[in-house]
């Protein structure tokens, strides 16, 4: 549990560089010592236990699957199923441990000022996803309504698809509403003619940024080292 | 929508625009604020100035405020949401910080800029976006029905915010409303509206209201010293339950000590799961009305939605009358939604949420065909519900294309027709006008009259008064009275 802050720009390099690491991951005990590094690297970032814990459990799940199916295919060679697992959490557990920590509101500071991309279009996708949340409760109130309809999640799957489709549909056209109406208020607060803009906060590259850039240039490197 | 509106309001002016839901009064402020076609199509001739200038040509600097804060908020903290505008109007960074705490502290925001707006009640919502607009200093501030959709205390709250604001920027006002009431003393003019977009009424409030008082109570808007509409007369046989609920009057679900937790928020970063109802004893009862009432964020929705066999409960018991169980089961959770549906009905707040049909009728008929009610009795049904709600010309509609108060009209309508034993409503009169309230209400206390167990979850003193006997106040998930 650390204080030190590092921003969204590095984050998401160290989130995807060992990517290109996880290419040479291929036997058990090379791979448990690559992801001892990585975890040892990367862990002391994460503040958000919790979630952290939830997002390497669908890593975890995907790693057992993929354990399994290499098992079986591979005649049964456990060694060579370890180490599929080893590579698929080689890969996903930066994205785990570090993407919990990237703020939108930061990302979009950063993507216009460091990274200069169009103010307009960065802007307007901070404001979609920070409405993420809006959708998961629409979601919920449209199946709630749809249940006390007659209308549930119940019977064969072709009854399931069609009653989605219904409730994705319904999604839409409220979502469409929703925007129209933060279109409206978005632009009534000077949005409508803001080709160039201020930002409130500053997108400083601290120390901090440079040595998690270093860290995921080092994740990416060092399973071909090991090779 | 207008056809040849000529109108010119001075600087300085309060203007109150009044007139019966559909009669334009949002699209007129859009004009005003230069966004007409921000988010809607048409055709225009004509043109607005504002300070002599085409509005056109260029949006004059104008806040608006919405009726649905929710869909205003563009940040994930009350700081950043705030300074959104600041930003776009390219005010340096250190100005920009002292303002918006100006703003937050003038509009009485209770917390702090690292607050995230994903934890707002819907009054402290609109009082943040209140504060993003005035912290602009915009000489036009335009409210269109800004406390329509907030309790009481929420309503008086935003409303003395706006009202301090004036007083110190002294800029133009103009607010759109069908509840007169609590801005008629605020005013200097009121512009009165019909349901075709004419001006039928244009002076000094109090003169307008003389005149103009009867032609606006029987419009729908809600005028100030007239009493609550007298509830629509409903014939027994459209509302009553399609069968006699089991042994005469029982109580059909109760709770006990029911405890709801709502789970994470999703791609949130708040995990902790929030305590919705805590330790409640609740019991809907055949021919009764259970008015379930506190302030926003106190889990009045979350309540009515468990009796309605729609959240699973964490803990506690929340049982079924054993005669209408299903399968043995007496959890309405656990019942398949069509056995729900032939025993709970349920409302939800915002009609677009609910819209399962392609069209008006269809939309009545769909519950009683998932249940396998009798075709013909259903039809006559729902074709004389649609007749008495003033529906009928629209029954081959598409329900999305209906004014928000003919929705609510039909969702009440669908929610009765297939004569389920419980009728559970969630706010189904926040923002109506008069006529759909007498037609709301009238249809939900038929409903009691004839066997049905209703619970209504509102903050509309009226109607508690109209419909309940028994009230429920929650607290923070707590019952407190």
């Amino acid at each position: 549990m650390s204080r030190v802050r590092c921003g969204p720009l590095s984050l998401l390099a160290a989130s995807l560089l060992p990517i290109i690491g996880a290419v040479a991951v291929h036997e058990a005990r090379e791979g448990a010592l690559a992801l001892l590094v990585e975890v040892l690297a990367l862990g002391w970032l994460v503040r958000d236990l919790r979630a952290t814990a939830v997002r390497l459990l669908f890593g975890m799940v995907a790693a057992l699957g993929i354990a399994v199916s290499t098992w079986l295919y591979s005649g049964h060679d456990l060694a060579e199923a370890a180490g599929a697992a080893c590579r698929i959490l080689y890969l996903v557990l930066p994205g785990a441990l570090l993407l919990g920590l990237i703020r939108p509101s930061e990302l979009g500071d950063h993507l216009a000022q460091r990274l200069r991309l169009p103010a307009r279009g960065v802007v307007a996708s901070t404001a979609a996803l920070q409405r993420l949340d809006a959708l998961g409760e629409d979601w919920q109130t449209i199946q709630r309504a749809r249940r006390a309809r007659g209308l549930g999640m119940a019977g064969g799957p072709v009854r399931r698809v069609r009653e989605s489709a219904g409730s994705a549909f319904a999604l839409l056209v409220v979502s469409l509403r929703r925007t129209g109406s933060m279109a409206v208020a978005m632009d009534a607060r000077g949005f409508a003619t803001a080709t160039d803009r201020t930002w409130a906060e500053a997108a400083p590259w601290r120390g901090s940024d440079t040595a998690l850039l270093l860290i995921g240039f080092a994740l990416a490197l060092f399973p071909w080292l090991l090779d | 929508m207008f056809d040849g509106l000529d109108l010119v309001i001075p600087a300085g002016q309060r203007v109150l625009l009044a007139g019966p839901s559909g009669s334009g009064k949002s699209t007129l402020l859009r004009a005003v604020a230069g966004l007409l076609l921000t988010a809607a199509h048409g055709e225009k001739s004509g043109r607005v100035l504002v300070d002599g200038v085409d509005v056109d040509r260029s949006p004059p600097r104008a806040g608006l405020l919405l009726p649905d804060p929710s869909a205003g908020v563009v940040a994930e903290t009350a700081g950043r949401d705030v300074a959104f505008g600041l930003e776009n109007h390219r005010v340096p960074r250190e100005e920009i910080w002292p303002r918006v705490d100006g703003a937050l502290t003038a509009s009485r925001f209770p917390y702090g800029v690292e607050h995230p707006t994903s934890a707002l009640s819907g009054g402290e919502m609109q009082r943040l976006l209140l504060a993003g607009s005035l912290v602009l200093d915009d000489p036009l501030l335009l409210l269109d029905e800004p406390t329509s959709m907030l309790d009481e205390a929420a309503s008086g709250q935003v409303r003395s915010a706006v009202l301090r604001h004036i007083a110190r920027l002294g800029c133009t006002t103009i607010i759109a409303e069908h509840r007169l009431g609590p801005w008629i003393n605020l005013v200097d003019r009121m512009i009165v509206l019909d349901a075709a977009g004419n001006v039928t009424a244009d002076g000094p409030p109090q003169r307008v209201l003389t005149t103009q008082g009867a032609h606006l109570i029987a419009q729908g808007v809600w005028v100030p010293g007239e009493p609550s509409p007298e509830p629509m007369t409903v014939p027994g046989s459209l509302v009553r339950p399609w069968e006699t609920p089991p042994d005469g009057a029982g109580e059909l679900v109760t709770a006990a000590d029911l405890r709801v937790e709502l789970a994470a928020r999703l791609g949130g970063r708040r995990t902790e799961p929030v305590l919705a109802v805590d330790g409640v004893h609740a019991a809907l009862t055949a021919g009764r009305a259970l008015a379930v009432t506190g302030p926003s964020g106190a889990g009045k929705s979350t309540l009515v939605a468990a009796l309605a066999g729609l959240v699973r409960p964490t803990a506690g018991r929340l049982l079924s009358h054993p005669g209408i169980a299903v399968r043995g089961r007496r959890e309405p959770w656990k019942w398949p939604a069509p056995c729900l549906a032939a025993r709970m009905a349920w409302v939800a707040q915002l009609p677009e949420h609910a819209v399962v049909a392609r069209t008006v009728l269809d939309e009545v008929l769909t519950s009683g065909r998932c249940c396998g009610r009798e075709r013909d009795c259903l039809q006559v049904r729902a074709e004389g519900l649609l007749e008495l709600l003033g529906l009928s010309h629209l029954r081959s509609a598409n329900p999305y294309h209906l004014s928000g108060g003919e929705q609510r009209r039909l969702m009440v309508a669908a929610a009765v027709a297939h004569g389920p034993y419980g009728l559970l409503l969630d706010e189904p009169t926040v923002g109506q006008d008069r006529n759909t309230w007498a037609a709301v209400v009238g249809v939900v206390a038929a409903a009691r009259d004839n066997g049905s167990a209703v619970a209504v979850s509102t903050h509309d003193q009226a109607a508690v008064t109209t419909l309940a006997k028994d009230e429920l106040a929650l607290q923070h998930g707590r019952r407190t009275r």
